[in-house]
């Protein structure tokens, strides 16, 4: 590791030197030629940009979010087919960590140092991501949409390369308990959260609406105990009616497939990390699946209305440059992540270099295709500070028309603003 | 009073699995002196065929029949294609092949049939039976405990009982000595290995439904847990793996319950070290000292 510092620090130190020396030519005499400054942005040549992530594609977290890097693998497959973005076609290196913290520093050092990626896009996971954060933003890296909805990934001040894409779990936290309240004001409010940030964070949401203490009962469960019978238990006891849950996908289906064994009914308020039904009806089945997750709520900030354009394009992506793979939440959310990623590229100009790219989405020019305009700016990297509410019924996840958005510490309802499909989901296309 | 109760019966449901494949960690120690950490990857293959089976014909009977038939094919198959090759002057080697085997394994089965989670169906109701308001086992949990208590009868009959439990004792003990008493013991090798591997399939099989659904990581944590009871129980013992599975499981639930689903790991884990201080050799340990 020392040696690869090393070797890095002499490159820096020889590339300092050089353009010291390219300053000074420039300064006293003619015009130099044939050094074009777009070679000097690692992984961005005259027709290719390669841009890298970190994905659990085999282990236990694979089951739910190796399907990710798939989607946007085959939306980037579609726009260099259809030409690319200012003349480059995106490659897209997917490298496995197995949701494991310590193989995730190295895949990414392979991918900065090795590959010479020009940025690391949607890298997934909290513990996972948190392990190269330092190191990306020392090496200045762009460090585009992390793929988790830690609030970690929203301080400009220390980590300049580094941007959200989730809307965070504080937000989710704060919306699911203010459509709690809206919907049934007398309702004994709980949660059940997994035991680390992701659950502290929905928690700290959740009490911005409901106060201190405001949650009558608030259970945690271990991803390595795929048990929950002690917790539901406790709530059913508890007499809890709105369950919050601060759960993966897994654990959600978990938890309301315990409670309907032991008979115990309330209403589920899921994250949207764990609320995608067509992830959830692979756990429970297709037959329990629609019987159990009626009226299950959810929130979201993407696309994903069954009937909405962007559903119809993904879809036709989805069944040319992905074997037609199972059409889900997942798909919706990798392919998003691909255009805000083509968008900002297509922005950061005709030659990119990893400052502009970073300009071009502190600008707060970006629109993404988010029911809510992205929060990016100066002084923010978050992507979305609100969600949607979602329901199911019938079997069909949507939005019910309620959205919320956190403004300091206060939950406001505000309208949705869907960004209308344009250049058939090609940024930058006319 | 209520919820003592209840968090008893759960963890009990949960600790009848954990014994039963403790046992199978057990049979195998005492075949072959082999901790056998092939034994979850190699049980979920087996559970991946009942799956098919009922998938196929319908009957979660024909595919519980096919698993612990599975089971018993796998177990064979790695005792004579693999297990046999290892180098018999160190106790690592066999446990190194064990690991690479979980490896080829988990990843043969992703790449057959991916890395999702697939339900899995029993014919039972899983509602609990309420008594006196508090809900205790489901028919499911009667019906997993009756099974563990069944096979561990079983085992027991044929290892005390019958000649053929008489040669797979002997030559597990007394390897060269059986063999000049017309014992074939490398035979008697290869059936405990069988006799193992069916045990944990049907471990595995009991378990899956019970959780997320079948994937090839389905047995990871089950290994973990039921490795600390064989240890706890003592490796030697089959009564041993039975009250240590239980003990562990009301353990994990009484933690889970009344401390917090965090802590319920590092209980077990206390529970190990203070068993490993106190008796070496685990709580029912016929020896003072373990051999490895």
């Amino acid at each position: 590791m020392s040696q690869h510092t090393a070797t890095h620090r002499r490159t820096v130190a020889a590339t300092a030197a050089a353009a010291a020396a390219l300053l000074a030519f420039t300064a006293c005499s003619t015009p130099s030629t044939g050094t074009d400054p777009a070679e000097a942005a690692p992984g961005v040549t005259d027709d290719t940009v390669t841009i890298g992530t970190h994905q659990p594609l085999t282990g236990p977290a694979a089951a739910g979010y190796s399907s990710i890097s798939a989607a946007t693998q085959a939306y980037f497959d579609y726009v260099n087919e259809n030409g690319g973005i200012n003349g480059r076609a995106i490659e897209y290196l997917v490298k496995d960590d197995g949701y494991n913290p310590a193989t995730t520093q190295t895949v990414v050092r392979e991918l900065v140092q090795e590959d010479e990626v020009f940025a690391i896009l949607n890298g997934l996971g909290t513990p996972t991501h948190t392990s190269v954060l330092d190191y990306l933003n020392q090496n200045e890296v762009p460090d585009l949409f992390v793929a988790s909805g830690s609030t970690s990934w929203n301080q400009p001040d220390k980590y300049p390369f580094t941007f959200a894409f989730n809307a965070d779990y504080v937000v989710e936290g704060a919306a699911l308990a203010q459509y709690a309240v809206d919907e049934s004001p007398d309702a004994v409010v709980c949660l059940l959260g997994q035991d680390d940030d992701f659950g502290d964070e929905v928690v700290e949401g959740a009490e911005l609406v409901l106060g201190e203490g405001g949650l009558a009962e608030v259970q945690r469960y271990s991803v390595s105990n795929q048990d929950v019978t002690a917790q539901i238990g406790a709530m059913q006891a508890a007499g809890c009616e709105v369950n919050l849950l601060a759960t993966v996908n897994g654990f959600t289906a978990l938890a309301v497939g315990t409670a309907a064994k032991l008979g115990y009914f309330p209403k589920w308020f899921s994250s949207s990390s764990g609320g995608d039904y067509p992830t959830l009806v692979g756990f429970l089945g297709e037959d329990l699946a629609p019987k159990l997750l009626q009226g299950f709520t959810s929130t979201n900030y993407l696309p994903f209305s069954p009937d909405g354009e962007w559903t119809a394009l993904f879809r036709q992506i989805n069944d040319e440059y992905n074997d037609g793979a199972p059409f889900d939440g997942n798909t919706v959310y990798g392919m998003s992540v691909g255009y805000l990623f083509a968008e900002a590229l297509a922005a950061a100009g005709d030659d990119p270099t990893r400052q502009g790219l970073v300009d071009a989405i502190s600008s707060g020019d970006l629109v993404g295709n988010g029911i809510l305009p992205l929060s990016f700016g100066s002084d923010s990297h978050a992507a979305y500070l609100g969600v949607g509410i979602t329901t199911v019924d019938q079997g069909v996840q949507d939005f019910v028309g309620t959205t919320y958005a956190l403004e300091g510490d206060e939950v406001a309802t505000v309208e949705a603003e869907p960004v209308p499909l344009e250049g058939e989901g090609i940024p930058g296309a006319e | 009073m209520d919820r003592l109760l209840f968090l008893l019966a759960t963890g009990l449901a949960r600790g009848a699995i954990f014994a039963l494949f403790a046992l199978s960690l057990v049979l195998i120690w005492r075949a072959a002196r082999i901790v056998n950490f092939a034994q979850g990857a190699m049980a979920v293959v087996a559970v991946y065929v009942a799956f098919a089976v009922t998938g196929l014909t319908g009957s979660y009977w024909a595919g519980f029949a096919s698993a612990i038939v599975a089971g018993a094919a796998i177990g064979f198959a790695v005792e004579r294609g693999v297990m046999r090759f290892a180098p018999h002057d160190s106790p690592l080697s066999g446990v190194i092949i064990a690991i690479g085997l979980v490896m080829v394994l988990q990843s043969a089965l992703g790449i057959l049939f991916g890395a999702t989670v697939r339900p899995m169906e029993v014919p039972f109701d899983e509602r609990p039976i309420v008594i006196a308001g508090v809900p205790v086992l489901s028919p499911y949990d009667l019906f997993v405990l009756v099974v563990a208590v069944a096979v561990m009868a079983a085992l027991g009959v044929l290892f005390t009982r019958t000649s053929l439990g008489l040669q797979l004792r002997a030559s597990a003990f007394a390897p060269e000595v059986s063999r000049l008493l017309g014992v074939r013991v490398s035979r008697m090798l290869t059936i405990g290995w069988m006799l193992s591997a069916a045990v944990a399939a049907l471990a595995a099989l009991l378990l899956v439904p019970t959780e997320l659904g079948l994937s090839p990581h389905s047995t990871d944590v089950l290994f973990v847990y039921a490795f600390t009871v064989a240890v706890v129980g003592g490796l030697d013992s089959p009564p041993g793996a039975l009250l240590g599975g239980l003990v562990v499981g009301v353990l994990m639930s009484l933690v889970t319950g009344y401390l917090g689903a965090t802590v319920a790991p590092i209980a077990v884990l206390v529970l190990l070290v203070v068993v490993l201080l106190v008796r070496p050799g685990g709580i029912f340990s016929a020896r003072q000292v373990r051999q490895a």
